[in-house]
């Protein structure tokens, strides 16, 4: 009986298996922040991003290009720099139940890398799309382009790279040998910000026009293919939490 | 507690993180493959989904289905043949157009103000409804990929007839006659289309009649069969689980 009660004492202190809170805050930091950034663009990309060549367009849209850089790099950095600090260097001796918590806190980080990539690679690239059918450019740095690739990509590549490194220092599943369809839901879609070098490139000496589906765009193409590697990841954690669940019950 | 115990303390709360589980990996999924598909399908076939004059009956109905029927055949093969799921196709179809719907009305229209009726999105929701029925009652990608990738380009026109029929009647304009939709794009001008492309309604074939969409979907339709088997190895590679050598442990 005494046992029991201390079970049950052990089980309120306890940390909950999911925090709901890290997951909500998560997903809504992606919303709000992503919300006051399509706000900013609806009036500050009519107002002042519509002429590269303009002192608004300097004060609006350029130094917001120098600042996003800077922290973004800051960003990446100070992250993964701290999970990879702070890693589990005996994390082949940890209880079932602490792996099973740390799978949670892994998918927490794969529904925001999710979430990003949506933000990144589905509203933002399409929306740059109706941009440039709408405004002539005359930069390579246009108000769409400024949001799309310097904000947006580098956003999902930090929480993708975070999100393997936290797998790969925290999780038993991962951590002989390196998980080849997560290095691809990762580099592959980080490969899509080198090749905006091609894409700027193409566009800076050809005029082309603004047809979405020209041979020049398929570097983004055969990259955005790699969010298809999802699918091992999620294979290989199916099988890892199965595993957890159908030992014999404590 | 030993190794070979679980990490639950009893059924209940075993069920309550596989459910728990279940939604984490359904939103990651979704929004991953959302993504994925949205870009690449943006890119390869997106001028002729973005604006009704772009919808023809020729190259929209050719283009379409082959570049979209990729992504839900990928899906299909991990949901399936690992899950026995027979969602693969429609839930990589409906979070396209998640994306792409909620695009078209916040930024297309909420930013550059182009009215939601000259670029809703086209409608690839029965074709993939198709592929998942019959790769449920065939279980079979030989049998998916003939009969289903056929169906699937065949019912791209009809699944989209409804909404695009209303802005294909003829008006005459100036002098000129067009179709309705030819004039939502003279009217809302966009700066960079080249025009030329978009000029499809050649061709000997419609010498002799009206055949020009229903031959577009048959010819989509065979190579969607190819593409399908084609992304169902593609889909196979992806759901792989191996791991490669790590130097550094």
């Amino acid at each position: 009986m005494a046992a029991t009660t201390e079970s049950v004492k052990a089980d309120a202190a306890e940390a909950p298996l999911l925090n709901q809170k890290n997951l909500w805050a998560g997903i809504s930091l992606y919303l709000v922040f992503y919300s006051f950034i399509r706000w900013y663009e609806g009036v500050y990309g009519w107002s002042a991003g519509l002429d590269s060549f303009a002192p608004e367009f300097e004060t609006y849209w350029m130094n917001m290009l120098y600042i996003e850089i800077v922290i973004e790099v800051l960003l990446f950095a100070g992250i993964n720099g701290y999970i990879w600090k702070t890693r589990d260097r005996k994390v082949m001796s940890i209880t079932p139940r602490e792996e099973l918590r740390r799978h949670f806190t892994h998918w927490t980080w794969l529904v925001c890398y999710g979430w990003a990539i949506y933000w990144g690679a589905s509203y933002f690239t399409e929306q740059d799309g109706t941009w440039h059918q709408t405004i002539v450019r005359d930069t390579d740095f246009t108000p769409s382009h400024i949001i799309e690739f310097y904000l947006s990509y580098p956003i999902y590549i930090i929480t993708g790279s975070a999100s393997f490194m936290y797998a790969k220092t925290r999780l038993p599943t991962y951590h002989e040998g390196l998980h080849l369809m997560y290095l691809i839901a990762v580099i592959g879609p980080f490969m899509i910000l080198p090749n905006v070098g091609l894409n700027e490139w193409g566009h800076t000496f050809w005029f082309m026009e603004e047809l979405f589906v020209a041979p020049l765009h398929y570097g983004f193409v055969f990259f955005g293919w790699a969010a298809l590697a999802v699918m091992g990841v999620v294979n290989t954690e199916v099988m890892a939490i199965a595993k957890l669940l159908k030992k014999d019950l404590a | 507690m030993s190794a070979s115990q679980s990490a639950v303390r009893s059924r209940a709360e075993a069920v309550q993180v596989s459910r728990t589980f279940d939604w984490m990996i359904l939103f990651t999924l979704f929004t991953a493959v959302l993504g994925g598909y949205h870009i690449h399908y943006m890119l390869t076939g997106g001028d002729w989904d973005f604006w009704t004059d772009w919808k023809d009956r020729r190259l929209w109905v050719t283009v379409a289905p082959i570049v979209s029927i990729t992504f839900p055949a990928a899906v299909q093969a991990c949901l399936w043949w690992r899950y026995r799921l027979p969602v693969g196709a429609t839930l990589s179809v409906v979070a396209l157009m998640v994306g792409e719907w909620i695009n078209r009305y916040m930024n297309f229209w909420g930013w550059t103000y182009f009215p939601v009726n000259i670029c809703f999105p086209s409608n690839l929701l029965p074709g993939a409804i198709v592929l998942d029925v019959i790769l449920m009652m065939g279980n079979s990608m030989t049998l998916t990929a003939v009969v289903g990738g056929l169906a699937y380009g065949l019912l791209f026109y009809p699944g989209n007839w409804p909404v695009i029929a209303p802005l294909h009647v003829p008006v005459e304009y100036n002098g000129m006659m067009m179709t309705l939709a030819d004039l939502q794009g003279y009217h809302y001008v966009r700066t960079g289309t080249p025009e030329y492309i978009r000029m499809v309604e050649k061709g000997t074939l419609r010498t002799f009649g009206k055949d020009v969409a229903p031959v577009s979907a048959f010819f989509s339709g065979f190579v969607s069969i190819i593409i399908y088997f084609l992304w169902h190895f593609f889909g196979r590679w992806f759901a792989k689980t191996d791991f490669i050598a790590d130097d550094a442990s």
